[in-house]
């Protein structure tokens, strides 16, 4: 993984001793809370329900043990005993003081972190793949590149005030494990005919009350391109991006309202001037920072296979483990581990103290020291011989983090909702964890096979719920808390918007209509071969309709 | 008060002004023109040592057949938090080449000074009390190290780390 030099030392410390100042300032009353607002936000410090939040940025989901340990010493000494990982594989926490703040970014530059533009009206943490480096199909490590991005956008002086925040994904693979069309900018790296490596270019995708695909506007982007085409980007987003409302500032809303083809003549105008420039990367500087991402040196470790079939014979749990949460990996001794933070009842993506350091152990003894985050709030050990996958597994069930559910409908992606946040129309951890209950038993999940529910508690969509096999949206109909169901979302390489069902459900009926969805579902698949998404497509919606709400009514609504 | 700051220092009996119905140039000042009017006149005119007020909608690369004869160019922050003019200097120094006064207006508060002075701006228009202090001063809150190329080089050397490590290998 990357390491910093002193330079990037020296600019975090920077960074830390500016932050101290204004927040300094704040407290004597010398800076106004509007003007500290965006200050503090692309510093991580958020002004929550209850309390301030502070999100610390995991720069494509990669962190070592050291640096896990670091959150866990946070969690301890500064919040409430534990972290919540995002869908932008980030941390928050959500209880920390503000004057404490700046000690607290002072820690994580001790260890090579920061908060750096995790909010704001800039561009946010740079996400990837979680199984960037170890996937069987991958064309290239996005990495390197969502690194280069990183640095070249951290506090960028052009791009720090733009219409509103911007979020750029990179894939390495065609399998789409970091939903790209549903970012500002997704970047797709592949190899031209000539075997070059580039990046097909997508804009204005987004979640939020106006969800949008995104848009292809390039093919093939050479990679020695890759920061003045998104500086061409960014320059015509900040220039036309809509400044007068701000649930239209997005550039998924520009594209819109621009058409595709025009803003992509637009951006092709600025990239003109651009090319060639000081931004273009030569191949040397990218193989540079590549070589930081050089995959651990993996031996042969055949000996794991007949261990692992032996293991997975005498301890069915064990095997069920495995075959829900370890993925094929690049080497064939080795297998990509979800460590899955979705305990059946419990609340999606949070960590304990306690957890957040056996995770680093575990990851130093058995995993090369990589850990990483994935945007579905899971932790992945990305490199583990499948000679060790029993030791690791006795491991994590002690600590409580071996639910065999990756992927499973328990899986569930859940915003904070309004237990936590300041926007929430509904309470989101809640349901989860209903749902979660419901349908915890192994054998059931097994049966239901793949299906991917996904919770936010207002429109903004933070729970990814668009993308939701099963969609929740909470919203707020005359004082009391209503959800409304949308089916047949996806983020992956086929992207789908969820479509809206019919009317809401209230709090105690929800449950019950997510199982009659799930119910139609496997009275209706073609075999236990057939996913629920793939049953959707094939089907439409009206089965579910039905189920819900009858003949007469489902016309009604 | 609004004062005039530069680098070196505040500037006492800056000329330029933006005219509005109650306040207009007297014989010893002159105009920050509106974009379209600032066209006409020259147009209309040989006049050099023009001054002009760009807005943020407008298309800054319309000034590119007059900059010889512009002294100074003001770029409007109508509140802190509209970045438009972040862009229009970075292209008047980088794609233009324009290099005289180059001045921010509006709503300028002392923490966006240094991504300003990043961008090329090298001339404020400051009325904010604690930004008035913090330059009299001389304390600017930015730093010095930066990751990415912008119309001002960075003091502590050009920022990639892919750079850095192309230098030193």
């Amino acid at each position: 993984m990357y390491r910093y030099d002193e330079f990037d030392h020296a600019f975090v410390s920077s960074r830390v001793e500016q932050f101290r100042d204004q927040v300094g300032r704040r407290l004597a009353g010398e800076l106004a809370e509007d003007a500290f607002k965006p200050l503090r936000l692309m510093n991580g410090v958020y002004l929550q329900l209850h309390a301030y939040m502070l999100r610390v940025a995991i720069p494509y989901g990669t962190l070592n043990g050291k640096q896990m340990r670091m959150l866990a010493h946070i969690a301890r000494k500064y919040d409430r005993g534990y972290g919540h990982f995002t869908t932008r594989q980030n941390i928050q926490y959500n209880w920390p003081k503000l004057s404490d703040t700046p000690d607290i970014l002072a820690e994580l530059a001790s260890v090579e972190m920061h908060a750096l533009q995790t909010s704001g009206n800039c561009i946010r943490n740079v996400t990837a793949d979680h199984f960037a480096g170890a996937a069987a199909d991958e064309v290239a490590d996005p990495r390197p590149y969502a690194e280069i991005l990183r640095q070249w956008s951290s506090v960028h002086p052009e791009f720090s005030f733009l219409p509103r925040k911007f979020k750029i994904a990179v894939t390495g693979a065609e399998r789409d494990r970091a939903a790209i069309q549903v970012h500002d900018i997704g970047l797709h790296l592949k190899k031209n005919e000539e075997g070059e490596i580039g990046f097909a270019v997508y804009v204005g995708g987004g979640q939020g009350r106006t969800p949008m695909i995104a848009k292809k506007i390039k093919d093939f982007l050479p990679e020695e391109d890759l920061l003045s085409y998104t500086t061409a980007i960014m320059r015509v987003y900040n220039l036309h991006g809509r400044r007068d409302n701000k649930y239209k500032a997005r550039i998924k809303i520009l594209v819109h309202e621009t058409g595709a083809e025009e803003l992509a003549r637009q951006v092709e105008e600025e990239f003109s001037h651009l090319q060639g420039t000081e931004l273009k990367l030569p191949d040397a500087d990218i193989q540079a920072i590549a070589a930081y991402f050089a995959p651990p040196a993996l031996a042969d470790r055949a000996e794991g296979w007949p261990q692992l079939a032996g293991w997975k014979k005498q301890d069915e749990a064990f095997a069920r483990w495995v075959d829900q949460n370890v993925k094929p990996h690049k080497h064939p001794d080795y297998g990509m581990v979800t460590i899955s933070l979705k305990p059946i009842g419990g609340i999606p993506g949070d960590a304990s103290d306690v957890q957040m350091d056996a995770i680093a152990d575990l990851a130093e003894e058995f995993a090369f020291d990589e850990i990483r985050i994935s945007h579905e709030q899971n932790v992945i050990l990305p490199h583990v011989a499948l000679a060790d996958l029993e030791p690791l597994y006795r491991a994590l069930v002690a600590q409580n983090l071996a639910t065999a559910n990756a992927g499973l409908i328990t899986d569930i992606i859940a915003c904070p909702g309004l237990d936590y946040c300041a926007l929430a129309n509904a309470r989101s951890i809640p349901l989860a964890q209903e749902i979660s209950s419901r349908f915890g038993a192994a054998e059931r999940q097994a049966e239901i096979g793949e299906l991917k529910i996904k919770i936010s508690g207002c429109i903004n969509a933070c729970g990814h719920h668009h993308v939701g096999h099963i969609g929740l949206l909470g919203v707020e109909k005359k004082g009391a808390e209503l959800y409304q169901i949308t089916l047949g979302g996806s983020g992956d390489e086929n992207t789908s918007i969820g479509e809206i069902i019919g009317r809401g459900f209230e709090p105690n009926k929800v449950t019950d209509a997510v199982e009659t969805i799930v119910d139609t579902y496997l009275g209706l698949r073609t075999s236990n071969e057939e996913t629920f998404l793939e049953a959707y497509r094939r089907v439409g919606p009206q089965p579910f309709k039905e189920a819900l709400y009858g003949d007469a009514k489902a016309e009604a609504a | 008060m609004t004062r005039i700051w530069r680098e070196t220092g505040f500037v006492e009996n800056d000329p330029w002004v933006i005219e509005t119905e109650e306040v207009k140039a007297t014989e010893d000042q002159k105009p920050l023109l509106p974009l379209d009017e600032m066209i006409a006149r020259a147009e209309e005119s040989n006049d050099v040592g023009l001054g002009v007020l760009i807005r943020p909608a407008d298309d800054v690369r319309k000034l590119e057949p007059y900059l010889y004869r512009i002294e100074i160019v003001a770029v409007d922050f109508p509140a802190f938090n509209d970045g438009r003019a972040f862009s229009h200097a970075s292209l008047l120094r980088d794609r233009l080449g324009y290099r005289n006064e180059l001045r921010a207006v509006g709503d300028v508060l002392i923490d966006q000074v240094p991504l300003m002075l990043r961008c090329g701006i090298d001339s404020f228009s400051v009325k904010n009390a604690t930004a008035l202090k913090r330059l009299e001063e001389g304390r600017l809150p930015g730093i010095a190290e930066h990751y990415q190329p912008t119309a001002r080089h960075a003091e502590k050397g050009e920022g990639y780390s892919w750079r850095r490590r192309t230098v030193t290998a």
